[in-house]
């Protein structure tokens, strides 16, 4: 923060970097222009020296010709570039509710404590709903105290698709904002998929392989289609249909309008393509880091896909004596070429930031893969529209068009540039100045 | 009425005198350390072999065994296993393998061989004469011992009571165990991981450190000495008339064993060695011999040449390093010449094979004088078999131990018979 | 789904395996007898074998004089290629599937290729008394994991008696005190209930559907993934393989099929299988058991390595199986036991890794010996395939080379060099400041 001239802790900092943001809040003007600015408008053409108008939260105008209107706020952008704000495709920013949230290191004694069987039996197969509350809605969770927030604003992400991610079927995401003056303000979309992962459990409570969890996410979406039958049954002829069992279970998977698939490696991404086609329900994949070996497969499947931006890295705690595999380098050393080899096949790809601690380094990643080859249009799009594609809210989030959401970020010099600099963000047509880049945390200790 | 004779032969005792004369003859003599001779004979006398040759002149009334047909071997040694000390390894009271604690070099395997295991015969009906059985608990575990597979007593199955002391060298360990266990958990990290292992090899240095004060204390008979059983079995170790059997498997803990042996000034054997292809010149210069087996693994690590747990004799070989085999088991110490066999279509020399389930463990263990090759003055533990002991579809015709013909029957062909007799 | 990637691979198979002629081997047909000849591979089959057979032209020769020549080894239990195998959680676990977690990259694929296995059957593991579905693949290592399923083989579920599926419901082997977390059976008593209890509920699921099917009742039952696959047993499309070692459990799960009315296709272990041999050649069930293994837990104590001859001079059709990533590399020598415990002939002992589990999993139409029209899967060894000292050259599957030692032995520098430079451009950028990727 040195426009304060301050030198202060972090901690301090982040509680007046929340007194700022509150402030420039409220004395935030309905109207601003920025203008003389590259606009990267990702639905059009790049427009060098452009002027972008936000009123009451929207779009109003973008164009070269565009004037400044008389009540509008200037702001210069002379040597800056305006993208769409960034969107982070799968995380869980602003659910701080611990009972929502993948425990950081699964033990393999640890049953989670979210479960729908009975306390003290494990479950005992599909019919007890095991690990799932696909219930839980994001749009319900998120607060806007969630300090996360504003680090991801910090590193130029305006908006973010989150979700509840404990369980198998751990429920339904939403599109939020990263900013809002109340918690119900954050919410753009809900719900816009279910999140289904993969995380083991124990051997005694089913489902306690991979076999047993394929079978289980089989049989609940069958369980749904022949609830939603019945349902259906039921309201035609409420007097002769046997009246169908409440099932919130079933409820939250029949909510949302499709599924995350966890698929990492080839086989994964074999194994879920085969089983998206086989499930009725339309799917995204997330994680593909050996994508770069099966774009072809992904393309044909016409699935799209949320690259986690967490690329595969040398454990560093493991023994200088264990080499790893062949398969296991070549995957750390490819693993950022997916992108481009996505784009090349045509594929429909957004990008997560799949856990990265420090906000600043999911743009790192993201040059990572353009140093592999993908196209920076393309990974802005990525960043941006094509995300807002992938979970049915193009229409007002993605790309800097007259009507939509005013989630814009300012920066000075080119995104994929290492010594780009975030100028600012507007979210919802609000100005949000970034915190300084926070040290690597093993020198705060 | 073969049958007979065994069932007769194996109700002797094994030092007793008169069933242990006679002339085998008209069989193919593999001596191993003097060539073979295509139509020979052995004459055994109170048990030892008195003379080999193509033709003996030998006293009248000597019993005659024709071997027509047949080929007549050392008895095979399998340089370790768990016979006699392990009947079920499931069932834990079946099983005399580990002792609590880690540093039990007094405790003798010896004396908890069952001679009525199951095992025994069944090892026996496939030629294995002699075995080591080698304790497995802590990292001290205890003393194997050579034993002759046969004998109404562990007394009488004695070879060497102390062939070596059992050493399982820590191992730096990182990786989870299993695999459900790789899919939940990290593992340790490498540097935890590294100092627990630091630990463990200074509690062994320390532990030597202790013995060789005692050992000290003793020899001045210094006031106030008192005498410690775990400490006392120290001694053959540091006065170099018993070997420590060092279990180490991955390169760096074989390094590691090496400098330990070195820096103790103790004489080693190598066990399990997996990586010691890697070290092979160091292991032929300090003249350090290796019990290789099983060759049955899968290799560890995926990047590995589906064959190197195969290949690994043969580069020992070429290395100069003096191998032997075991089978690290009890319910296959029966395969053990399989094994051997394998190593040899990997490229190993055949005659080496052989030589590594002969005379080279009895070598190693220090009973060359008496075991692993037909000569004079040895002990006639041998074997008649059809064909190549190496090759599975070879029948093991006669065995004998010490000169005494040992009953080839066992569980398996009793049952075989019973129920193949099923109406 | 499945017709579909069959199609696809047949349309593969056809236009990538060259014409070969494998030239004056000794062929041994395992089903024909044993001779000098060649063998022309077309189509990925076996188009002729011969003493006197011509390369046509652009024909591939391998020539092998000197060498001998067997169908592929057909594995009957395996655990290979797949990334979970136990769903050991329930007593009956029919609603899971291996083909749902095959790992087409498995290095244990290689491996198997590099000890002549062309084919495997993929089990579930034995921890419930109805355990998973099964699959048989093929070892082309390298095609995805769709590809890998041998066409038209049925598919199988596992079963699993004795020690393993009650070894959950023992105090001893969980948290003591913890009655939660026991399951049910306890017993072999209980095993047999749990079996007896899944197939009447499968026989009620499966009236529901005819009641549906016949139009005698207008809503579709609820689809129940773990009942399907009973309903495909007792109607006979899916082949049951059973784990099983002492002999009174074998005998009740023949009488339990009978009650049901279907068969059991294998029984697996079977180690005792030789006391009751008669009931199972009686009821049809083939046994495939191990070479050797035995009294590693008390149910095996009484295992015979007779055990394979014994039931094969019954009536029991007999395969050898490895149940082990590792045995799986040198099944050829395994049969060769059944030679030196109980007499067995060469050709009868190589039969049993061949066309006798072919003949188990019904797929001995397409593979398990060497005969016109049959896949083109075969493997070239040095030496005879039954002696200790023979080694694997190639391998064969449908026409296609798949695994070659001395191109092996070839590639391994390159192989290596590859995998150093990786680490080395590893090392190069690994900078102090890189980000830490995992949480202290």
């Amino acid at each position: 923060m040195r426009f304060l001239g301050v030198r202060a802790g972090p901690r301090v900092l982040i509680v007046l970097a929340f007194w700022a943001a509150a402030v420039l809040r409220a004395d935030a003007p309905a109207v601003y222009a920025i203008r003389n600015a590259r606009i990267v408008t990702v639905s059009g053409p790049e427009l060098p020296k452009a002027t972008v108008v936000v009123r009451d939260g929207l779009i109003e105008a973008v164009g070269e010709d565009v004037a400044v209107p008389v009540d509008a706020w200037p702001l210069e952008g002379e040597g800056l570039t305006v993208y769409p704000g960034l969107i982070d495709g799968l995380s869980t920013l602003g659910i701080t509710d611990e009972s929502a949230l993948a425990p950081a290191a699964a033990r393999p004694s640890s049953r989670s404590s979210v479960t729908s069987s009975p306390p003290g039996r494990p479950a005992a197969g599909p019919e007890d709903r095991p690990r799932t509350t696909s219930w839980l809605n994001a749009a319900d969770l998120v607060r806007i105290t969630d300090r996360r927030l504003e680090s991801a604003r910090s590193a130029g992400f305006t908006t973010a698709v989150t979700f509840p991610a404990r369980g198998i079927f751990a429920g339904q995401g939403a599109v939020i904002n990263l900013a809002a003056a109340r918690s119900g303000g954050l919410v753009v979309a809900s719900p816009v998929a279910q999140y289904v992962s993969f995380s083991s459990g124990s051997f005694s409570e089913f489902p306690g392989s991979l076999m047993g969890l394929t079978s289980y996410v089989r049989q609940l979406l069958l369980d749904a289609g022949y609830y939603r039958s019945a349902k259906a049954r039921y309201e035609k002829n409420v007097r002769d249909a046997a009246r169908p069992v409440y099932d919130r279970a079933l409820e939250g998977v029949l909510a949302a309008p499709r599924i995350l698939l966890p698929a990492q490696t080839r086989t994964q991404i074999a194994r879920m393509t085969h089983f998206a086609a086989e499930l009725n329900v339309p799917v995204v994949l997330y994680g593909v880091h050996d994508g770069y070996r099966a774009a072809g497969v992904i393309a044909k499947a016409g699935v799209p896909v949320l690259v986690s931006l967490k690329w595969p890295e040398k454990d560093r705690e493991a023994d200088p004596e264990d080499t790893d595999s062949l398969r296991v380098l070549e995957l750390r050393a490819y693993a950022s070429s997916t992108p481009h080899a996505l784009a090349a096949a045509g594929v429909k790809f957004g990008f997560y930031s799949g856990g990265i601690e420090r906000p600043g380094d999911i743009l790192r990643n993201v040059r990572r893969a353009v140093d592999a080859g993908l196209d920076r249009a393309a990974a802005v799009r990525a960043l941006t529209l094509s995300t807002a594609e992938i979970f049915g809210v193009a229409d007002r989030l993605g790309s800097i068009e007259r009507g939509k959401i005013a989630n814009l970020l300012v920066t000075r010099g080119d995104l994929f540039e290492e010594r780009m600099k975030v100028e600012y963000v507007l979210i919802d047509g609000v100005k949000y100045l970034p915190l300084p880049e926070a040290p690597p945390r093993e020198e705060r200790q | 009425m073969k049958r007979l004779c065994g069932l007769l032969a194996a109700a002797l005792p094994v030092l007793a005198g008169a069933g242990d004369t006679f002339l085998l003859r008209n069989v193919a003599v593999h001596t191993v350390t003097k060539g073979d001779i295509a139509n020979g004979a052995v004459y055994v006398r109170d048990g030892k072999i008195a003379a080999v040759g193509a033709r003996l002149n030998l006293p009248k009334g000597v019993r005659v065994i024709d071997g027509a047909g047949q080929h007549l071997w050392p008895g095979l040694i399998d340089s370790g296993t768990s016979l006699g000390l392990n009947e079920i390894r499931s069932i834990r009271e079946s099983a005399d393998l580990s002792e609590i604690g880690d540093y039990n070099p007094q405790l003798r395997t010896l004396v908890a061989i069952n001679p009525a295991s199951d095992h025994i015969p069944v090892a026996r009906a496939n030629g294995i004469a002699a075995a080591i059985t080698l304790p497995e608990g802590g990292v001290l575990a205890g003393q194997a011992a050579l034993v002759h597979l046969d004998g109404w007593t562990w007394e009488e199955m004695d070879i060497a009571r102390a062939a070596a002391l059992h050493l399982r060298f820590p191992v730096l360990s990182t990786r989870p165990s299993s695999r459900f266990s790789r899919e939940t958990s990290r593992g340790t990290p490498y540097t935890d991981a590294r100092r627990e292992y630091r630990r463990k090899l200074q509690a062994l240095e320390d532990f030597f450190e202790q013995a060789r004060r005692y050992r000290k204390a003793k020899v001045a008979n210094a006031p106030g000495f008192k005498p410690d059983v775990r400490l006392e079995a120290m001694l053959p170790v540091l006065e170099g008339t018993v070997p420590v059997l060092v279990t180490a498997s991955r390169e760096r803990a074989i390094r590691d064993a090496l400098e330990f042996a070195e820096k103790e000034k103790i004489r080693i054997i190598l066990a399990a060695a997996e990586d010691a292809a890697r070290l092979a010149p160091e292991l032929k210069a300090k003249n350090i011999p290796v019990i290789l087996g099983p060759t049955f693994r899968l290799p560890r690590e995926e990047d590995d040449p589906y064959d190197a747990p195969f290949t690994l004799p043969a580069e020992m070989h070429k290395a100069g390093v003096k191998f032997a085999f075991a089978s690290f088991s009890n319910q296959f110490a029966r395969n053990l010449p399989y094994q051997a066999a394998n190593a040899v279509a990997f490229g190993l020399p055949y005659e080496e094979a052989i030589k590594a389930v002969t005379i080279n463990p009895a070598e190693i263990w220090g009973v060359a004088d008496r075991l692993g090759s037909i000569e004079e003055g040895k002990w006639a533990t041998l074997i008649v078999t059809d064909g190549d002991p190496l090759e599975t579809r070879t029948q093991i015709k006669r065995m004998f131990i010490k000169g005494r013909a040992v009953d080839l029957d066992n569980k398996h062909k009793r049952l075989y018979e019973k129920y193949l007799a099923r109406p | 789904m499945r017709p579909r990637w069959f199609a696809i691979f047949c349309a593969a198979a056809a236009s990538a395996a060259p014409v070969t002629l494998i030239r004056d081997a000794t062929v041994l047909t395992v089903t024909k007898g044993a001779g000098k000849g060649s063998v022309l591979i077309q189509d990925g089959r076996i188009a002729a074998l011969g003493p006197n057979l011509a390369a046509p032209a652009g024909a591939v020769v391998v020539e092998a004089a000197g060498m001998y020549l067997m169908p592929g080894i057909i594995d009957c239990h395996s655990h290979i290629a797949a990334d979970s195998i136990n769903e050991s959680s329930v007593s009956v676990s029919s609603m899971v599937s291996v083909e749902d977690v095959l790992d087409p990259e498995d290095i244990a694929i290689y491996r198997a290729l590099a000890g002549g296995v062309t084919t495997a059957n993929i089990l579930h593991g034995s921890a419930n008394a109805i355990g998973g579905k099964c699959v048989v693949i093929k070892m082309r290592r390298g095609k995805p994991a769709a590809e890998l399923l041998f066409e038209g083989a049925r598919p199988g579920i596992k079963f699993a008696l004795g020690e393993n599926p009650k070894r959950r419901g023992s105090p001893s082997s969980t948290n003591p005190g913890d009655a939660a977390v026991l399951r049910y059976p306890a017993t072999r008593m209980g095993v047999e209930d749990v079996i007896r209890q899944a197939f009447t509920e499968a026989r009620i699921y499966q009236a529901q559907w005819q009641a549906y099917r016949s139009g005698r009742s207008a809503v579709a039952p609820r689809r129940d993934l773990k009942l399907e696959p009973l309903v495909e047993v007792l109607e006979g499309k899916r082949l049951v393989h059973a784990h099983c070692y002492r002999q009174d459990e074998i005998l009740m799960l023949l009488r339990v099929a009978d009650e049901f009315g279907f068969k059991i296709r294998t029984l697996q272990h079977v180690l005792e299988g030789y006391k009751v041999a008669r009931e199972i050649a009686a009821h049809g069930a083939g046994a495939s058991t191990f070479s050797d293994w035995w009294a590693y837990k008390i149910e095996a104590y009484d295992a015979i390595p007779y055990n394979a001859a014994i039931m094969h001079r019954k009536g029991v059709l007999v395969s050898i199986n490895s149940d082990s990533a590792e045995v799986m590399r040198h099944l050829n020598t395994e049969a060769a036991k059944t030679m030196k415990y109980g007499g067995l002939s060469e050709e009868e002992a190589l039969a049993l890794i061949t066309v006798n589990p072919a003949r188990q999993l019904m797929i001995d139409d397409q593979v398990g010996s060497i005969e016109p029209g049959k896949a083109a899967d075969l493997v070239l060894y040095d030496r005879h395939p039954l002696s200790n000292y023979a080694k694997v050259q190639k391998v064969f599957i449908d026409g296609q080379l798949y695994f070659d030692r001395q191109k092996d032995l070839e590639q391994r520098a390159a192989r290596q060099a590859r995998k150093q430079a990786l680490l080395d451009r590893e090392k190069q950028q690994a900078r102090p400041s890189a980000p830490q990727t995992r949480p202290r």
